[in-house]
């Protein structure tokens, strides 16, 4: 069985891992650019299991639970970490704390326990926080994250080792297809064939399926981040700023680098190289009023990344009917980073044994937007 | 080339000093398929430090050229980001920008 595989993002790498541990021989990533250039290599690295639909919060314990094993076996030797340091969300307003304790009631009845803190609480959790100006917040445990460029290339290794074939700068131009069967794709050097396809191409996925009559109600929303230079540790959890404009959020690397986001109005689908300097300053103020040090930090860079975003804000996962041997993982909606894992471990057991071990991934294939099946999700952060 | 390897063992050379990344963290990268500046980029953090890369780009590109046979015009000059050069963030607190966004 030959698997192809469109994208060399968190998705692409972690089912070419899954599927090459499960005893698959033949696999090969195309990649148009190089491994996590596209949403991945953009992301804020935030992990957690907080959210507030069923589906989210199941995938993502799993998600959370597959974290931790990679990062104490194989992939954690070859570079892979993830820090359990929580999210801290904190409110400005009372009436922020009633909706913190709707959320929470469903997180715990399904098993994540996060918790409303005071401010004593929040101060013993990031004793470098200002709490004047907030007046309590719920904090997720369980929650983490993990360095980018470090879980990549674990990942790349590890899929080596197995025999993985990544070649980047190859670029697929259409798949193509024989009645309901793909039979190869078309790439910037020839022609691929394959017996499985697997398109987890991020904010290309939607104009790579077009010309199968697929069309994927997909919207790649540009979100900004920055980043300073290092600082020595100052903040263990992803702290978010729940009621200020644009839900603001601070996390700190493992090298000691803060990054920070925010959303501000931004053009749908606009180049990831166009530039809104303003951003900058309207990141740094919410953050700088709840950790003042900030102030006296650099700032080196800001990206924009995209959020593929679905009208629902959750992934769009599985087989895409009609074609028989066509699978698809996109459409996170921000969350694809800390969603790879179990993208890995349920698109393998779709493809090897015919179902995801959780049912409840079933809900999110592309039927649902031709049903109206549609899931909300409310806690979509930066 | 042997003086070279005994060189580095006793005195690894510093290829970017922002992040502390070597010659030979360079070379086991493009040796494990990361043959491109973006890459390297971001796996090593070479050039993502307060400096901008503004000493250790070119001298990767040196690198990179002579290691796979290209012409160091065929190499890509990495990305630039904003604000360019390192800015307090203080600086940026005096912006327009942030005025007029009511809570």
């Amino acid at each position: 069985m030959k698997v192809v595989i469109v994208g060399a993002g968190i998705s692409g790498l972690f089912i070419a891992y899954e599927l090459a541990k499960r005893g698959v021989k033949d696999i090969v990533i195309l990649e148009k650019d190089y491994v996590g250039a596209g949403s991945t290599g953009r992301c804020a690295t935030g992990i957690r299991a907080s959210f507030t639909s069923r589906e989210h919060i199941v995938l993502m314990k799993r998600s959370i639970e597959l974290w931790s094993i990679h990062s104490k076996s194989e992939l954690g030797e070859l570079g892979l970490n993830f820090i359990q340091s929580g999210y801290l969300w904190v409110a400005r307003r009372e009436e922020t704390l009633e909706n913190f304790k709707k959320f929470i009631a469903l997180q715990n009845s399904l098993g994540v326990p996060t918790k409303i803190v005071d401010v004593d609480e929040i101060k013993s959790i990031v004793p470098t926080i200002n709490t004047d100006v907030i007046v309590g917040g719920m904090y997720d445990p369980t929650a983490g994250k993990s360095y980018v460029f470090t879980t990549l290339r674990a990942l790349v290794r590890a899929c080596r080792k197995y025999g993985v074939d990544i070649r980047c700068g190859v670029e697929v131009l259409r798949l193509h297809a024989e009645n309901t069967k793909i039979r190869y794709v078309e790439t910037s050097t020839g022609i691929i064939e394959g017996d499985i396809f697997v398109v987890a191409a991020g904010a290309n996925t939607r104009d790579l399926l077009r010309p199968l009559g697929i069309e994927l109600p997909i919207k790649n929303m540009p979100r900004h981040v920055l980043i300073t230079e290092a600082y020595s540790r100052a903040i263990d959890p992803l702290v978010i700023d729940w009621d200020s404009h644009g839900v603001p959020y601070i996390v700190q690397t493992t090298e000691g680098n803060f990054i920070i986001g925010r959303e501000i109005e931004e053009i749908p689908e606009i180049s990831l190289y166009s530039q809104r300097i303003d951003f900058i300053p309207k990141a740094l103020k919410p953050i700088s009023e709840l950790f003042p040090f900030v102030e006296n930090v650099r700032v080196l860079r800001s990206w924009i990344g995209y959020y593929i975003t679905t009208p629902d804000n959750h992934p769009v996962y599985g087989p895409l009917k009609p074609f028989e041997n066509l699978f698809i993982a996109t459409g996170f909606s921000g969350h694809g980073y800390m969603m790879g894992p179990v993208t890995g471990e349920i698109i393998a057991d779709w493809i090897l044994e015919g179902r995801p071990r959780i049912p409840e991934a079933q809900n999110l294939v592309f039927e649902r937007f031709k049903t109206g099946k549609l899931i909300k999700e409310l806690a979509v952060v930066g | 080339m042997g003086r070279e390897k005994e060189l580095k063992k006793s005195h690894p050379i510093i290829i970017c000093r922002c992040n502390d990344v070597t010659l030979e963290d360079v070379e086991r990268a493009i040796e494990e398929g990361f043959t491109d500046i973006e890459s390297l980029r971001k796996v090593l953090r070479i050039g993502m430090g307060p400096c901008q890369g503004r000493t250790c780009i070119p001298i990767l590109m040196r690198i990179l050229s002579r290691k796979l046979g290209k012409r160091i015009d065929e190499i890509n000059i990495p990305r630039s980001r904003a604000p360019l050069i390192p800015i307090q963030a203080s600086l940026f607190l005096k912006s327009i920008d942030v005025k007029g966004e009511e809570r």
